[in-house]
């Protein structure tokens, strides 16, 4: 089976959000000309792929990544040059017939290129990389979101300005446009690194320490982010959706967020009860309240089942909760291969119908 | 077999002042290294990162820099001396005599010297463009 | 000079090659000669790279396609961890030091270095502890946390990879300390006459400064695998933050280690290309003192880079801009040492050869590997590439161009000095173009696939990330250089037994490796004066000189095996050193450490106490054996008219500089563990913990005194055992040993009387682990004390022949130290905090 990396957002739902859909990373976004540069420089040997994707720190959605993408070309063109200079002279000395060159000539290319090029070269570039780094690290106005790296999933809780209690999601980031949001990292377990290369770097998340980052995006998109620190048996398998959306759809998705589960629920909710869900996972406006695993309450609103590894759509939900270990070895969830099939389907039916 | 120096504590007396000054410029990096990392460590983490220490914290930084920069000039202006003042005018130091030993841990220091000041400015730049502890 | 008559030279001959033969057959297991352990530690080594590149290729078929079920996550896991471990622990760092063993010999004229039996326990302890960690691979029970064993995931992690890797790796990095020791104090002790400081070849400098590295590079990461062996077995919480505890100590001292690690391999290769650029510009290297200061300034600053590896872990800005600074700023000696062979290229007459095509491969990766290395070093940047293959690609650049390339060019060159044979220049050249080609091919794609996303240490990506082609042409090519390696590996072992033997001095160097015969056990015929850099092209006939005897030792009367040792600065000769022949000791000690090390493994405690004890006890026979030995005679003519003495104590001796430098490797891996309490106070509030217990005063102090008293009736035995006064010397250490034993229990009892039970919280536990540190110190302390009573009971110590007891006194100086550092910090600092 291949999976797809696809990012989406789930059409039955009438989300404010940017209606983009699977594969169609290039209708979004408008590559600004340092990234294109940048790409290129690395691309020119090989010319086998492109630079923008969902999860590259060169198709740049944020004003961090824009600013370190800016960086990267820079660097990368000097370093071209220096490897062709160094290389080149190597190549000469090597090949060069004729009379030796002066003891005094020798002594003053190793002065001049051992300490004159760099001196200068790096006291320039560690100037630029100091000078941006209070930008990187520039505090967040308004809301505030707090994530916590789980095995293998990343608790969501977003803090608008003065509450006190958060809004629990699960695996999926959204973010206002135009405006830095500053983030909250924690763990539980083991550590994990939150990484939305599309946004900006990437922070540990570190047991016994709350660490902070901040990201701005620029433009409304769908971006795929990734745990970047190795985290055990499934790491490869703990990723995200990030979603920039225009601040006052964000403002309308936030409330219907916070809203406690709709639907009457039938058959689905009552075997959610019945299996004792509720003991891990809270699903808001029913029983449900458990804190061990992901909030489901909006879940069919994600874009993805069990971070960012199956898509959103009914038949996923039942196969995960058929065998969850199938998909992510060492996943916490337990095997429920003994519910009848027709208590799945409808199981998954009423997970996939909170939107 | 010229010039023997007649004992090894002979030999570690007239280098003193030079291989001294050998370790002196790369000494002083790691000592105004650790100060920088031990301040700033402290003052984020146990002084809850207040402005007036961070300001305290970088003008503190500049001045020891200057003074540790003065120690290693210092430093490689002996070893500039030790370097230069041999007997012969050729600043070679492949020869096996006591003289071209001495010029050779002088050059050495020198050239340590010059790191050491490298390292130092370098250690110290971040004090200038960083202003908080975030 | 006299010259030799040919009959007598022949008899000289023949009692220096059966004085230094070696037993065949089965019993060769018992050589110990630095140039034919030197063999088998080179090979040793390079199997088991080959072991784990097989692992990579391993590693590389799963990631060819996306969603890829060829290896399950947790086989992919421990496959990738063993590839870092084993590269860095079984190829990398001992590769160094077996080559160094192998040509520091020649190199320097001598005949053996000061402690070979040291070598051989190293290598053996090598072998023992490799195949043990490597081995677990193949019984699906190898770590599995990656190389860098990062808490709380790998403190965790079920079952005994963890285990197998802290406990097995820490009985490799003993060895390598071991190796480290032996080549320092053979750079410093055993050059032959006349060659001073300012005219050693530069590669005995890198020795030296690698060395150096060593010896304060891995005492903290073996203080870190304490730490991490007490939480795993004993649940102390060193890095559990529910109990003050805190993940990020071992990253510090892990990276502490590291990065200068980074520069342990580093530097070594630039010192083959610095002994191999010359031969082949045919001129001396331009700019001598500015390559051996780029070396020494390279090995400080790369103590200021570690945290460059800890840039995501969410440390304030000011203290990552601190190290982002040392990191470029190191650049700058690595560009002085580059520019220097450039110089020395433009300089001279250029002749290629198959060796220098390998330093051009190694040049042209390891440059792009540095550049890649500066942007790193710029933290925002990092902030994008740490952890992914950006950073992968990175690193093998520097691996391959600043280590393999310069490694296999030193093969290529040195290989007609253990065989006597040349390898092939058609498979040389054949295997560096799949190699140069398969490297590029397969890494430099992967610099775009970290920067399009994919973090490393991933068993597996979904497609549609742009990442499966660049993915499936880095996994095709990395069997190019697999076959590369191939032909390298055939072209190494195949059988040359018919091939012409190659000329000595087949590339005409002129520094003093090729003089030997590889044909003899024994070294340097005799042992030169050098007074130039190059003797072999500056000094007339040479090497005509050497083989007809005609410096030093050209003779074994005494059929002892003997060597020189000389002043640390100007060589001047100080002894004539009686080295030790084979022995079966140093396999038997290392079995036992082995087991010692191993045993704990699986949770058998006593066996493993039994192992220690047996290990402790094979190391006193060995010692009392070497140290008892007393020459024949008090002078001995070295030849050319110099006598010299043949036994030597104190300052003068090369065991007491063995004894200064490991005892400097010791207080690093102690000052570690001080370090872990600074780090606690800044990173925790509650370090430590509001209302705990303090250690007992009185008992401290009692301790401190009863020790300090210890530790200057030890010096005092030493001074009135001189003055012929042997009867108070043995009192002395009698009285020592028991008030050390006194004061060691007092220092326990400061701990263990109050309430302070380590498994609560981080601050008992760091006080107890610093007691059990310094009390472990004062338990060999007690026996170095009583090994030098029984010498002086039985006559075998006299004021003449007392080196032990100077040697015991400097340990003491130390132990001296530590034990008033442990009491201050235990009883003293944390009524302060």
């Amino acid at each position: 089976m291949t999976t797809r990396a696809n990012l989406s957002l789930p059409s039955a739902g009438r989300q404010a959000g940017p209606g983009l859909t699977s594969g169609s990373a290039r209708e979004r976004l408008a590559l600004g000309p340092s990234s294109q540069l940048g790409c290129w420089w690395v691309l020119a040997p090989f010319l086998l792929t492109a630079c923008d994707g969902p999860q590259s720190a060169l198709s740049t959605g944020g004003a961090d990544a824009a600013q370190l993408d800016r960086l990267f070309t820079v660097m990368l063109v000097g370093a071209v040059v220096l490897w062709l200079g160094i290389n080149g002279l190597f190549l000469y000395a090597t090949r060069r017939g004729g009379r030796p060159v002066s003891r005094g000539w020798a002594e003053a290319l190793i002065i001049g290129g051992g300490i004159g090029l760099p001196v200068v070269v790096l006291t320039a570039l560690l100037s630029y990389g100091l000078s941006i780094m209070p930008d990187q690290r520039a505090v967040g106005e308004g809301l505030r979101l707090r994530v916590t790296g789980e095995e293998f999933w990343w608790r969501v809780e977003y803090w608008p300005d003065g509450a006190d209690a958060p809004i629990v999601a699960a695996n999926e980031i959204r973010l206002p446009v135009g405006q830095r949001t500053e983030i909250e990292l924690a763990s539980t377990g083991v550590i994990h690194s939150l990484w939305l290369p599309a946004l900006g770097g990437k922070t540990d998340m570190i047991p016994g320490r709350i660490n902070r980052m901040s990201l701005h995006p620029t433009q409304e998109g769908l971006w795929r982010g990734q745990c970047a620190e190795f985290c055990g048996l499934s790491h490869a398998l703990m990723a995200l959706q990030a979603v920039a959306m225009e601040e006052g759809d964000f403002r309308d998705w936030l409330a219907r967020e916070a809203a406690p589960a709709g639907g009457a629920g039938g058959a689905g909710a009552a075997i959610f009860a019945a299996q004792g869900c509720g003991a891990c996972h809270a699903v808001r406006g029913t029983g449900a309240r458990g804190a061990v695993g992901p909030d489901l309450t909006h879940l069919g609103a994600r874009g993805s089942v069990a971070a960012g590894i199956l898509p959103m759509t009914p038949e996923a939900i039942a196969d995960w909760i058929r065998d969850p270990a199938a998909f992510k070895p060492g996943v916490r969830m337990p095997a429920y291969a003994h519910l009848p099939e027709d208590e799945l389907t409808a199981l998954a039916d009423w997970l996939w119908s909170l939107k | 077999m010229t010039d023997q120096p007649p004992s090894p504590e002979h030999e570690f007396a007239e280098e003193q002042a030079s291989l001294w000054r050998i370790t002196l410029g790369p000494l002083i990096w790691a000592l105004h290294f650790i100060a920088c990392y031990a301040a700033a460590a402290v003052i984020c983490a146990k002084l809850d990162a207040s402005p007036p220490a961070i300001e305290a914290m970088r003008w503190s930084i500049g001045a020891g820099t200057l003074a540790a920069l003065a120690g290693i000039g210092w430093a490689g202006r002996r070893s500039w001396t030790q370097w230069r003042d041999g007997n012969d005018d050729v600043f070679d130091d492949d020869d096996g005599s006591n003289e071209d030993r001495t010029q050779f841990l002088g050059h050495a220091a020198l050239l340590l010297s010059i790191i050491s000041f490298l390292g130092v400015i370098y250690t110290a730049l971040p004090a200038f463009f960083e202003t908080s502890c975030l | 000079m006299q010259p030799v008559p040919p009959e007598e030279s022949r008899a000289q001959a023949e009692r220096l090659r059966r004085t230094w033969e070696n037993p065949t057959g089965w019993r060769a297991l018992s050589i110990v000669n630095n140039s034919q352990v030197g063999v088998w530690y080179t090979m040793t080594a390079f199997a088991f790279m080959l072991a784990a590149g097989v692992l990579a290729l391993l590693v590389r078929v799963q990631l060819a396609v996306p969603d890829n079920d060829f290896l399950s996550a947790d086989r992919y896991n421990q496959f990738f961890t063993m590839h870092g471990s084993a590269m860095m622990f079984l190829f990398a760092v001992p590769m160094f030091e077996a080559v160094s063993i192998l040509l520091l010999p020649s190199l320097l004229g001598a005949r053996d270095l000061p402690f070979p039996r040291l070598s051989a326990y190293g290598y053996w302890c090598f072998l023992i502890g490799g195949v043990f960690v490597l081995g677990s691979v193949l019984f699906d029970a190898a770590p599995r946390a990656g190389w860098f064993m990062y808490p709380p995931l790998s403190v965790e992690d079920e079952g005994v990879g963890s285990d197998i890797w802290l406990l097995g790796l820490s009985f490799i990095e003993v060895a390598s300390i071991a190796a480290a020791v032996e080549l320092i104090v053979g750079v410093l002790k055993c050059r032959p006459p006349g060659m001073r400081v300012n005219l050693m070849p530069l590669y005995a400098w890198y020795v030296l400064v690698v060395g150096g590295m060593i010896l304060f590079a891995f005492p903290p990461l073996i203080a870190g695998d304490l730490l991490f062996e007490l939480q795993r077995a004993f649940d102390w919480p060193f890095f559990d933050p529910e109990r003050g505890g805190d993940p990020l100590l071992w990253q510090h001292l892990f990276w502490i280690f590291g990065h200068p690690e980074v520069y342990i391999i580093f530097l070594p290769s630039i010192a083959l290309t610095a002994m191999i650029v010359p031969t082949f510009a045919r001129r001396p290297i331009v700019g001598y003192s500015w390559i051996v200061l780029s070396a020494v300034g390279t090995g400080f600053l790369s103590f200021g880079l570690w945290v460059h590896h800890m840039f995501t872990t969410g440390l304030p800005s000011m203290s990552l801009g601190f190290f982002s600074a040392a990191s470029e700023a190191v650049v700058i000696p690595t560009g002085i040492q580059l520019f220097a062979f450039v110089a020395t290229l433009l300089a001279g007459r250029v002749k290629m050869g198959l060796p220098m095509l390998w330093i051009a491969g190694s040049l042209a990766i390891f440059t792009a590997g540095g550049l890649t290395g500066v942007m790193v070093a710029v933290a925002p940047f990092d902030w994008q590439a740490h952890d992914t293959y950006f950073v992968v690609a990175h690193l093998h650049y520097t691996l391959f161009g600043g280590f393999v390339f310069p490694v296999i060019a030193g093969a290529y060159y040195f290989y007609p000095l253990i065989s006597g044979r040349m390898l092939s220049e058609r498979l040389g050249r054949w295997a560096f173009w799949l190699i140069f080609t398969g490297f590029n091919v397969s890494f430099l794609p992967m610099h775009l696939t970290g920067l399009l996303g994919m973090p490393r240490r991933v068993f597996t990506y979904p497609s549609g990330l742009g990442w499966d082609t660049l993915n499936l042409v880095s996994t095709v090519a990395a069997f190019v250089i697999a076959a590369g390696f191939a032909v390298l590996a055939w072209d190494l072992i195949r059988p040359k037994g018919r091939e012409r033997p190659a000329r000595r001095n087949p590339w005409n160097a002129g520094t003093l490796e090729f003089t030997p015969d590889p044909d003899e056990d024994w070294g340097a015929r005799s042992v030169p004066y050098i007074d130039t850099r190059y003797p072999v092209w500056q000094q007339d006939r040479l090497v005509e000189r050497i083989e007809a005897g005609r410096f030093y030792l050209a003779d074994a009367p005494e059929m002892k095996r003997e060597t020189l040792v000389t002043s640390v600065i100007d060589a001047r000769p100080l002894q004539v050193l009686r080295v030790a022949g084979p022995a079966w000791i140093t396999i038997f000690t290392a079995v036992a450490t082995g087991a010692a090390f191993i045993l704990p493994t699986f949770e058998w405690y006593r066996p493993a106490l039994a192992a220690t004890v047996v290990a402790i006890a094979g190391v006193l026979v060995w010692l009392w054996r070497t140290a008892t030995v007393r020459p024949e005679a008090e002078m001995k003519d070295a030849g050319l008219g110099m006598r010299l003495p043949l036994y030597v104590s104190g300052p003068g001796a090369v065991g007491w500089w063995g004894m200064w430098i490991t005892m400097l490797g010791d207080a690093t891996a102690f000052a570690s563990l001080v370090f872990g309490v600074f780090f606690y106070w800044t990173a925790r509030p509650d370090f430590p913990p509001p209302g705990a217990d303090f250690a007992d005063a009185a008992l401290s102090v009692a301790a401190g005194v009863l020790l300090a008293a210890s530790w200057a009736l030890t010096v005092g035995a030493r001074a009135t055992n001189r003055r012929h006064r042997s009867g108070i010397a043995m009192l002395c250490l009698l009285a020592a040993a028991v008030l050390a034993c006194l004061g060691g229990a007092a220092l326990v009892g400061a701990v263990h009387l109050p309430d302070l039970d380590p498994t609560t919280h981080v601050y008992p536990a760091t006080m107890w682990v610093l007691v059990i540190w310094t009390s472990l110190h004062i338990l060999a302390g007690v026996l170095m004390q009583l090994f030098c009573l029984a010498g002086l009971l039985t006559g075998r110590f006299t004021p003449r022949y007392d080196a032990p007891l100077w040697n015991i006194a400097l340990f003491w100086h130390f132990l001296g130290l530590k034990v008033l550092v442990t009491v201050a910090t235990v009883a003293g600092l944390p009524r302060l905090l």
